[in-house]
């Protein structure tokens, strides 16, 4: 499904009358260009489908700017456009179809089209091959994860929340938080030393370790 | 006299962060997993003990830099990733279409109201041609003219109704009573050939 950017946003200047409370979602032109780009690599990342990931991004500005009059902004625009759009994750990801389709889509990420933007950072050739290994290999393990402690590491490690921020978007508590991201490090830890290359950079240390 | 060395001390002397040699334990999984989530905050007072670990132990730094870096990467590429995937959709790209339409937003208003200036002025001119000299000849054409629509619309329903109303429309009256047909076809063949007779 096409995006149809600003058109499919009711118009900014509409008013709100006398007595609605001015929001910082009332500009929703700008608070899409600031914020659409954030809300769609944590859906793609999440969903890992392009296709899905657009139309939720859409969904996710239109139930914010529906639901403005409730921000009370207690939290910043940005978590409360996350929380949304996780909640509009959860729901898609019951559904029966998307299980059915998640892996036949054509619109399902490649890892090795994320691989590919590994940062070269002035590597060598064997150390990129390497780095890119590595990126496609925690892409996989994450999918495995289950989707709490998948959707706890992406707004770790990928929105750089804090604790408390992602309890606060999850609405689940402080303890239940850690305990997700320690499984799903410890199984992506796991992942990373058995990793073939790891081993080879590493492998001293993993057995020792072990 | 030499001075003692504590084991930490001569391992560090001796070159080597070996956490054999220091009679520790590695980090345990919850101590690795609280410096790589950045709960010192949350991890309880042991964090302290896993920071004080890192220093020491090569092995242990080693790992934690390598699966930082390799998480790093995963953020950095997946992020670019997204941005290549919505840069590709053109339709995406608010703030050009914003700050086209907003370009734009007086040009539209000068151009209709052009357009509908355009359009009223002629049928203001009309108007008065047509309502000013003749008044009284002409509104009672108007007006004969209307009566006539309106009785040859009413002629029109009723036939209309008529039809609709009729059991067999006009148009299929042939096939209602083929027996009439018949005798009328009958008849039409038998008028010739009385004609016939006759002539």
């Amino acid at each position: 499904m096409a995006f149809e950017g600003a058109q499919m946003f009711p118009s900014t200047s509409v008013s709100l009358g006398n007595e609605a409370r001015a929001t910082p979602l009332d500009d929703l032109e700008n608070v899409v260009a600031l914020y659409q780009p954030r809300v769609f690599r944590f859906l793609l990342a999440t969903l890992r489908d392009r296709d899905a990931a657009e139309t939720l991004t859409q969904e996710t500005f239109l139930r914010a700017w529906s639901a403005r009059a409730s921000f009370r902004e207690d939290c910043s625009v940005a978590t409360w456009l996350i929380r949304i759009a996780l909640n509009l994750a959860r729901d898609h990801t019951r559904t029966g179809r998307f299980r059915f389709w998640k892996r036949v889509t054509a619109s399902a990420v490649d890892v090795a089209e994320v691989a590919a933007f590994v940062p070269t950072h002035e590597r060598s050739a064997e150390a990129q091959l390497i780095a890119k290994q590595q990126v496609a290999g925690i892409w996989e393990t994450v999918a495995g994860l289950s989707a709490r402690q998948r959707s706890i590491f992406l707004l770790r490690f990928m929105e750089e929340m804090e604790i408390p921020e992602i309890a606060a978007v999850t609405g689940l508590p402080l303890g239940t938080v850690k305990s997700h991201l320690y499984r799903a490090l410890a199984i992506i830890r796991a992942q990373h030393d058995s990793s073939p290359n790891n081993i080879k950079t590493h492998g001293a240390t993993t057995k020792e370790t072990e | 006299m030499t001075p003692q060395l504590t084991t930490e001390q001569q391992a560090t002397q001796a070159g080597t962060t070996d956490c054999a040699l220091l009679g520790e334990t590695h980090l345990t999984g919850e101590q690795f997993g609280a410096l790589m989530g950045g709960m010192t905050e949350v991890a309880g007072p042991d964090i302290s003990q896993a920071e004080a670990h890192l220093l020491v132990c090569e092995q242990c730094a080693a790992e934690l830099a390598s699966l930082r870096e390799a998480i790093s990467l995963f953020r950095e590429a997946s992020n670019a990733y997204a941005d290549e995937e919505l840069r590709s959709r053109p339709r995406w790209i608010l703030p050009a279409r914003r700050s086209l339409s907003h370009s734009l937003i007086p040009a539209y208003w000068v151009a209709a109201t052009a357009m509908f200036l355009t359009a009223l002025l002629p049928m203001q001119v009309m108007r008065r041609h047509s309502v000013a000299p003749p008044a009284a000849g002409v509104s009672s054409v108007a007006v004969s003219n209307t009566a006539s629509d309106t009785q040859s619309d009413e002629a029109l329903l009723e036939d209309v109704n008529s039809e609709i109303s009729a059991s067999v429309p006009t148009s299929m009256q042939a096939l209602a009573d083929p027996t009439a047909d018949a005798s009328t076809a009958n008849n039409e063949t038998s008028v010739p050939t009385t004609d016939q007779k006759k002539d």
